[in-house]
């Protein structure tokens, strides 16, 4: 994973709608072009982490999954 | 470097399809409301909050807390009650979904989210409770019903909803430190190697499909049925995500429509069901039920209750069966709470207040009896469609969104 990462926001443990309300606060607090690693263990982020990045406009550079936590690679984009 | 369809062969390729990725919500909604029409077909609708209601009071009576039924009425064991037994298949149906898809782990969330849970659930103890009802039997079944009772009920799971999501917010903003801290994971499925997971999940299935042998053999063809259908509940809720909290919580954050979408086509095809099943049924004991005596007072108050509660535990009742079968701890804290406050509710707070209460304001408003079915159709049909009008133009323009 070759991504530089300017800040993480671990969400491992928490369960629908955390994780979001998390990554909405945590994207707000970052500047253009900066990348968001989110780290979730909730089954449901596979679903709406792309689709909140696409309705936000935010870039999803790319999602893995290691042993039960999906990682998540965001770019804010203002 | 992926394989072609042909190569990869039709059994794998229909197991990625079950279990590769989450079905939409469309989909899970209209299996449930088929579903929904089945159970009330065999007995009544589905309803999810009588069955807790049924294991708190068992659990009060085997711990000689309170006591509950009577020798003319004993208190039905959690064996032999129809709700509790398909509460108990929902979660075994949720757990065996989990597994073979493998998103199954046992998840504990920070302390501060835990604690939410349980008070979320005896939150949803007490609304569902004083409000005879909760999203199934109030809003899910209970539009299919007919009845005006579960519109107010709707509407107070709004304003609940609503004012629950305002507080998160508040309180992610200025005590950020409630929902962080220490979490743990156990027992996920490794990746990229084999894992037990599917084929525990299907001894799951196996264990289900024994009990309802079971209750076959002693003729209890009821509980074969619950049996059957609380196990396709749980199943399809946790492969679509099924989630009535999130249908109306989601206008208010991020606009998206898919759910409220979904729980609108289960409610649609058991409307059709329902009101088939009701017409013909004329005079019978069929027409009247999920009709609830909670007509206006107790259906808003309870409707706000349980509103906040559940969005506090993050899945209302069918909601937090689901995911605690997929292993989140803090929606197992959840039916702690609910199975802790329902019997309480029901032998100390409700008798009181429904004593309390003028006819007018407890009344069994089945709308047929007043302006037929016809007309009763139509306006729940006039009801859906501004609930999705107002829910696709939300999701474009995005005015109520919070986040």
């Amino acid at each position: 994973m070759a991504v530089a990462v300017d800040h993480t926001l671990d969400c491992c443990g928490l369960s629908c709608p955390m994780p979001i309300i998390n990554l909405a606060k945590g994207i707000k607090k970052m500047d253009d072009g900066q990348v968001l690693e989110l780290l979730a263990t909730d089954p449901g982020s596979k679903l709406d982490v792309p689709a909140w990045c696409k309705k936000t406009g935010n870039e999803l550079i790319e999602s893995v999954e290691e042993n039960g936590v999906y990682k998540y690679y965001i770019r804010c984009v203002k | 470097m992926s394989k072609s369809d042909s190569e990869i062969g039709s059994m794998r390729l229909l197991f990625l399809t079950l279990f590769g990725k989450a079905w939409p919500m469309w989909v899970g909604g209209i299996l449930l409301g088929v579903g929904n029409i089945c159970l009330f077909i065999v007995l009544k609708p589905w309803g999810a909050s009588g069955g807790i209601l049924n294991w708190g009071q068992n659990i009060c009576n085997s711990l000689h807390i309170v006591a509950f039924g009577s020798a003319e009425e004993p208190l039905p064991a959690v064996s032999a009650h129809p709700y509790s037994v398909l509460c108990f298949l929902m979660l075994l149906g949720a757990f065996a979904a989990a597994l073979m898809s493998k998103e199954f782990a046992l998840r504990f969330a920070p302390a501060g989210e835990m604690i939410k849970g349980l008070i979320g659930g005896a939150l949803m103890g007490l609304g569902a409770i004083v409000g005879k009802s909760c999203t199934i039997g109030g809003f899910f079944s209970g539009w299919p019903a007919l009845s005006l009772g579960a519109v107010v009920f709707t509407i107070g799971l709004v304003i609940g909803t609503y004012a629950a999501l305002r507080y998160l917010l508040f309180e992610m903003e200025k005590f950020p430190k409630i929902s962080t801290g220490k979490t743990a994971q156990f027992l996920s499925a490794p990746t990229g190697r084999v894992s037990l997971q599917p084929l525990i999940g299907a001894v799951v299935l196996i264990v289900a499909l024994v009990m309802a042998f079971y209750y076959n053999k002693s003729d209890n063809k009821v509980l074969v049925c619950y049996v059957l259908i609380g196990l396709f509940f749980g199943f399809v809720c946790q492969r679509s995500r099924f989630c009535i909290v999130r249908a109306l919580r989601e206008p208010f954050m991020t606009g998206e429509s898919s759910a409220p979408v979904g729980v609108m086509a289960g409610i649609l095809v058991s409307l059709f069901g329902f009101a088939t099943i009701k017409f013909m049924g004329a005079g019978t004991p069929k027409e009247m039920m999920w009709v609830w005596p909670h007509f206006w007072v107790t259906a808003i108050i309870g409707g706000v209750i349980f509103g906040i509660g559940m969005t506090l535990a993050g899945g209302c009742v069918v909601g937090s069966i689901w995911r605690a079968g997929e292993g989140h701890m803090k929606l197992w804290a959840s039916l702690v709470g609910m199975i802790v406050a329902m019997p309480l509710t029901a032998k100390y707070i409700a008798p009181p207040l429904y004593e309390a209460l003028p006819p007018s304001m407890k009344q069994q408003f089945f709308l047929p009896a007043k302006i037929g079915y016809g007309s009763s159709i139509l306006i729940f049909l006039a009801i859906i469609l501004l609930w999705y009008l107002f829910v696709k133009w939300n999701e474009k323009t995005g005015k109520f969104s919070a986040i």
